[in-house]
């Protein structure tokens, strides 16, 4: 394998966000470096391939994560599969082409930051704003090498504990080789490896992820989190996420994504499975930050995912939840198979475009099981150029009867030169279903506007005050944490859109 | 590639000769081109998602019909209560002036295709002319092809033409499955007014295809008021398209009731190309059997203090599958737009669907719009209501689907043709549980 830059870190690394805690964490990461320099050397040649993808790429993946035979055939059936798709091209996106040789697929991550003070400055202020801790901040900025140990070592101490309860939380690679029977039961079962474009490259490529197994009965004593990051250059991501929550289980999931500034485009193409036996109850949360790209539209992730709950029980609940400020391109359907009877879905969404980004965002509710109900609330904000397209299915299948669905979906317009958009379907065969959609698009108003500054407050603070409220919605959905920095996010996103 | 529907469609159009200028046969020329190089829209065209054309295009349907001008057409079918004349009767897309009333009226001109096409076709320029670059627009082109006849009307400007002026489309039986088009054009000049009834009816028999195009323009502050009522039997498949572009302060309103025929699509397309212009539609479709039915609708706004305001309903019952797709789209600089879209639908029976779509593309932010869609049944306690004061459960149903639909034409201020419509949907409503007997659960 050809050689490039390189260290001994997973550049597509999984880290699992550690609660602000001080000390330990400056331990680690002087640790980590120590492990760093002395592997950097003899990793170079075979840590890392050059651009493009064929068999023998995938095949190399999955022997570098040693993965065993089943796991190689799947990942080449896929591969194939692949070859024989088109990229989808309906959603209401421009995407310039892209050119999938032109990415490694496992690629070591381009040196990065030695400390704070080589950081981008603009960046930086970002997190002060956010209210990121500083040790995090140095994590967040992609100061060399803390990816992994950090998952490692924060996977490790959680596991006691959740292993206690009988929850297994690891990365996917560990799972593969530690539960086999678990991922070879759930892997693919609710977005097959030939469901569309991205999902079929991703099952071909993945690099790592989480897996989450919640056993019958229990109840995960905490909120489980993972922080995706992409560091290096020129890579794409493709992280596989697996949860089953087994009968009357429960779990609550965490997800944050960052990605450093770049002037290139890179690819983010991930899978999210969730599989909800009888009584389950799972709870997604996403806050997705990755580079939006700068002001003038030069950079950025293009975000092409695929979530897809499955409620297989009866009574089954997967809910979701997204705050979608990053990326220059989102395209992402997080959906609710309602297989189960009385089963229900949700789906909570705050989507900001801003500058020139663009975002194809919604879910699909399918109604399959009795008395299934499903909740859609969408919240997009468009600022700048940016572009934002809310695109739902609601499927009443025949034998779904007593099913019911309410969705509601609302545009905010800042600035003279962004779009909101508002695609639904709706596909009802059952004469007992009640759907109901409703939307509205429109800027915010200017009596509203003239009534905060009337008491003082400035413009800039009145905007984030009346975008707060249209979102409060959503954020009530999220933990408290991550409502917080959502709120953030959404204020240092908007920043410069009014006036 | 011409498949088995438009080959002998298409080997008809090559060898007739069409009057009308150089300019008309290169445009027609042109969309031939279009139509062998793209065919009809296949299973992946977005716009005939709920439509699929698979069948169809492997039907045959013989072009034209050469014995249109002496076919017998039972009189009662052209009559429309409280519609007199004048009336312009098209028999599978031939003017019949046998069958049409025609008194001289001052300020418009109610003249056809035919006839312009041989004395001034250079009028027709910027309408036959207009092209279809999308291939999704098949039946628009197929149109362009092969349309010799139809209605052309002009209202001068300034003109109020005070009578209703009733169109009537009749797809009578042949001996053998006949495919016709028909090519309309309305033009309502300056501050002039028109109102116009377009009906389509049919007889039994052998199937036909009626592939009608319509265009219309409204001049700066011309009204139109346009009711389309589609009473088609079930022998009919009916591609209907209404282009319509609006000037500043123009208004049109138009109520379309779709009843008839087993596979109906509706294109209809609005632009509000002038300031203040506005755009008002009710419509109902109601279906039973193995009716099909889809309408699409797209309203463009691209001026300035433009407002459309659309409430639509559908009814699907038995084995029938009602599609409605009704897209806003608001232009970048289209400021002050007020689009408000209301699509309510009533499923009744467990072999019927409902497919809905209301979509809003907004490009500019000075922007009021919003958009709602139902999918659901009676009100229980309502029908409970009507049999305590002693109605059948059949006939509660049917008063209650009645007045759900009744929105699209209730507005409809001649008496007579507003009972006569209600008469219409009431025939057609539910009468299945009064067949079986069959109680739904209750809720």
């Amino acid at each position: 394998m050809a050689t490039s830059m390189s260290n001994e870190s997973d550049p597509l690394a999984r880290h699992d966000r550690e609660p602000a805690s001080g000390e330990g964490n400056e331990q680690i990461i002087a640790a980590i470096n120590r492990r760093y320099g002395a592997g950097f050397v003899t990793d170079i040649e075979t840590d890392t391939l050059p651009p493009g993808l064929n068999e023998d790429v995938v095949r190399w993946i999955s022997a570098r994560k040693g993965e065993p035979g089943w796991m190689t055939e799947w990942r080449l059936k896929a591969y194939r599969h692949w070859l024989t798709m088109i990229p989808p091209e309906w959603a209401k996106l421009r995407i310039g082409p892209i050119d999938f040789q032109a990415i490694s697929y496992f690629a070591a991550p381009k040196e990065g930051p030695k400390s704070l003070a080589e950081v981008d400055p603009k960046l930086l202020e970002t997190y002060e704003k956010l209210g990121v801790p500083l040790h995090e901040r140095a994590r967040l900025a992609g100061v060399a090498v803390d990816a992994v140990f950090d998952s490692v070592s924060v996977g490790t101490t959680f596991r006691k504990e959740l292993a206690e309860a009988g929850v297994i939380f690891c990365s996917m690679s560990e799972a593969v080789k530690e539960h086999p029977e678990l991922v070879r039961a759930y892997l693919g079962s609710v977005v097959p490896s030939s469901d569309n474009y991205f999902a079929a490259l991703n099952s071909a490529v993945f690099s790592d992820g989480s897996f989450v197994f919640i056993p019958k009965g229990v109840r995960c004593p905490m909120e489980l989190s993972t922080y995706f990051r992409i560091n290096a250059i020129n890579t794409g991501q493709f992280e596989r996420t697996l949860i089953v929550a087994e009968e009357g289980a429960s779990v609550s999931y965490l997800e944050g994504c960052t990605a450093p500034m770049r002037d290139e485009n890179q690819l983010h193409a991930a899978v999210v499975e969730l599989v909800a036996l009888d009584d389950a109850d799972i709870k997604y949360s996403t806050v997705q930050n990755w580079y939006p790209g700068d002001e003038n539209g030069l950079g950025g992730i293009y975000n092409f995912v695929t979530k897809r709950g499955d409620c297989r029980g009866a009574r089954s609940k997967i809910s979701w939840t997204q705050v979608e400020t990053g990326s220059a391109i989102t395209w992402k359907y997080p959906s609710c198979v309602l297989r189960g009877d009385d089963s229900v879905g949700e789906f909570h969404s705050v989507a900001l475009t801003h500058h020139h980004q663009q975002a194809d965002t919604g879910t699909k509710m399918i109604h399959i099981g009795r008395n299934t109900k499903s909740k859609i609330i969408a919240k997009g904000i468009s600022a700048g150029r940016g572009q934002n397209s809310y695109r739902g299915l609601v499927k009443v299948e025949k034998g779904a009867s007593g099913a019911r669905n309410y969705t509601q979906c609302d545009s905010l317009l800042i600035g003279k030169k962004c779009g909101a958009h508002t695609f639904p379907y709706i596909e009802v065969k059952n004469p007992s279903a009640i759907v109901e959609h409703e939307a509205t698009t429109s800027k915010i108003s200017d009596d509203q506007l003239f009534y905060c500054r009337s008491r003082g407050i400035a413009e800039e603070d009145a905007v984030s005050l009346i975008v707060d409220g249209f979102c409060r919605q959503v954020f009530r959905e999220l933990p408290m944490e991550f409502a917080v920095e959502a709120k953030k996010l959404l204020e240092v996103s908007l920043e410069g859109a009014v006036g | 590639m011409a498949t088995g529907f438009l080959e002998p469609l298409l080997a008809a159009a090559s060898s007739s000769a069409v009057a009308g200028g150089d300019w008309l046969a290169g445009v027609r020329e042109r969309a031939l081109r279009q139509l062998e190089r793209d065919g009809l829209p296949g299973p992946r065209s977005e716009a005939w998602k709920y439509s699929s054309l698979r069948a169809l295009g492997q039907r045959r349907f013989e072009p034209g019909d050469a014995a249109a001008a002496t076919r017998n057409v039972d009189a009662g079918l052209l009559e429309l209560a409280g519609v007199d004349a004048p009336r312009l009767v098209f028999v599978n897309g031939s003017f019949r002036a046998d069958l049409s009333r025609l008194p001289s009226l001052p300020g418009v001109q109610l003249r056809t295709l035919s006839q312009e096409l041989q004395e001034d076709p250079d009028r027709l320029r910027g309408f036959l002319d207009r092209p279809h670059a999308d291939a999704a627009d098949a039946f628009a082109r197929l149109n362009t092809v092969l349309a010799a006849d139809g209605p052309v009307i002009r209202v001068a400007a300034g003109s109020v033409v005070e009578p209703l002026v009733h169109l009537v489309n009749v797809g009578a039986s042949a001996s053998v499955d006949l495919a016709w088009q028909l090519r309309g054009i309305v033009e309502v000049g300056e501050g002039a007014s028109l109102r116009l009834v377009e009906h389509h009816v049919g007889e039994a028999g052998h199937e036909h295809l009626g592939n009608s195009f319509s265009q219309i323009v409204l001049r700066a502050g011309a009204r139109l008021d346009l009711l389309q009522v589609q009473d088609s039997p079930e022998s009919a498949n009916l591609v209907r398209r209404t282009e319509a572009s609006l000037e500043s302060d123009a208004h049109l309103e138009l109520r379309s009731i779709e009843a008839g025929a087993r596979w109906m699509r509706h294109d209809l397309a609005v632009e509000l190309s002038g300031d203040r212009s506005r755009f008002v539609s009710r419509g109902v479709f109601a279906l039973h059997g193995r009716q099909h039915a889809d309408t699409r609708l797209d309203v463009r706004h691209t001026a300035r203090d433009t407002s459309c305001d659309i409430v639509w309903r559908g009814v699907a019952d038995q084995r029938s599958r009602g599609i409605f797709h009704g897209a806003i789209v608001v232009a970048a600089g289209a400021d002050g737009a007020d689009a408000q879209l209301s699509n309510k639908n009533l499923l009744l029976s467990d072999q019927a669907e409902i497919n809905t779509q209301p979509v809003l593309e907004i490009h500019a932010d000075e922007v009021k719009a919003a958009h709602g869609a139902t999918v659901g049944q009676l009100d229980e306690r309502a029908l409970f209501y009507l049999r305590s004061r002693g109605l059948s459960r059949a006939e509660a149903r049917s008063l209650l689907t009645l007045a759900f639909c009744r929105v699209a034409f209730d507005s409809i201020t001649n008496a007579a043709l507003r009972e006569h419509i209600d008469a219409m949907m009431l025939e057609r409503l539910p009468i299945r549980e009064d067949e079986t007997g069959q109680e739904p659960a209750s809720p």
